[in-house]
């Protein structure tokens, strides 16, 4: 019966570590830096966005999909909530940054 | 807390919003941050005698560093009306302080300890919790296990031990909104000792709207167990805004 159990909640874990296709925030690469076009960033800056926006946009809401919104209105989107995630202009930059470059990328 | 007010710096933001009323969440508020949130929670108990009471709270919310946020509970207080006593009386003052270890989407679960010191007339609290979270998509997930020891009464002399899961979910159903359910199963040790065997299992619904700088988020609980001098019925609401 506890082997059960401990089964049951191994098979739940599991379940959630393979979740991850719905909290799509891939680990930056090199590639991605290259990818963005328009908007030239290095690695660096697009870790920093994916750590911010994994700390701060989870304060208040879950994360949407990042294609679920045109590329052109991540800027806005971004910018209308960048006050109350206490993001500084540097950082809101670097938060749009990642979420471009994640996009370029599919 | 007027100086507290005047001295706080023109660019402070709203902090995070709370998706449960009784389940805290393993997100830490961002750095410089500031969040006041007012919590009322109604209960009402029959057994072994009707009382109805209201006890509030009134926290200030800091984010100190990217993983680190303290709260200051500046008074908790409360209105109880029963047959022998009816009136309002202060209860205490607290400090909280959250650290958050991992991450709820990026890890495979996010944690965070939780440590609690309250205060007051006749009270004294220790309150320790493990916060366990994890989001998929629109969905929220939050496990706590918390250990409290408590010292009551004139002297301090009473003691009280608790050990309390809760467990919640919240799916956002908007941008605005979420809703989802609570639990939370209790063991009570008076003075620090299981002779009583006292068991809690609370277990209701939630809802939370947040709209610009504001939230508001509302939790009710009904007994499914029935041990005496404990709600049988308890309504949360927090409401929290940023400046």
């Amino acid at each position: 019966m506890r082997m059960k159990k401990v089964l049951v909640l191994l098979g739940v874990a599991a379940s959630l570590m393979a979740c991850e296709s719905l909290n799509y925030v891939p680990p930056v690469t090199p590639q991605m830096a290259g990818a963005t076009t328009g908007r030239p960033t290095d690695v660096a800056t697009l870790r920093k966005g994916r750590t911010l926006l994994v700390h701060r946009c989870i304060e208040c809401h879950t994360l949407p999909l990042l294609w679920h919104y045109k590329t052109e209105d991540w800027p806005e989107i971004v910018n209308s909530m960048a006050h109350r995630a206490s993001l500084k202009p540097a950082e809101q930059d670097a938060v749009v940054a990642y979420i471009l470059a994640v996009r370029s990328q599919k | 807390m007027l100086i507290l007010f005047l001295t706080l710096p023109a660019t402070v933001a709203i902090a995070g919003v709370r998706h449960f009323g009784y389940v805290y969440e393993a997100v830490t508020t961002a750095p410089g941050s500031l969040d006041i949130e007012n919590w009322v929670t109604w209960s009402h108990t029959s057994n072994p005698q009707r009382v109805d009471g209201v006890d509030f709270r009134h926290e200030f919310e800091f984010g100190i560093t990217e993983n680190f946020q303290a709260s200051l509970y500046v008074a908790d207080w409360f209105y109880s009306a029963d047959p022998q006593h009816s009136g309002f009386t202060y209860s205490d003052s607290a400090l909280e302080l959250i650290y958050n270890l991992t991450n709820p989407v990026i890890d495979p679960i996010g944690l965070a300890m939780y440590e609690e010191i309250r205060a007051g007339d006749r009270v004294f609290e220790l309150e320790s919790k493990l916060i366990a979270q994890k989001n998929i998509g629109p969905l929220i997930l939050a496990y706590n296990v918390t250990l409290e020891a408590a010292w009551e009464g004139t002297g301090l002399q009473d003691r009280e031990g608790e050990l309390q899961q809760a467990l919640g979910a919240s799916y956002e159903i908007s941008q605005r909104l979420s809703v989802g359910f609570e639990m939370l199963d209790e063991f009570v040790f008076p003075e620090w000792r299981d002779t009583e065997r006292i068991r809690n299992f609370f277990v209701g619904p939630n809802v939370c709207f947040r709209h610009r700088n504001w939230f508001v988020t509302v939790t009710a609980l009904a007994q499914a167990t029935n041990t005496p001098d404990e709600a049988d019925f308890q309504l949360r609401t927090i409401f929290g805004i940023g400046f």
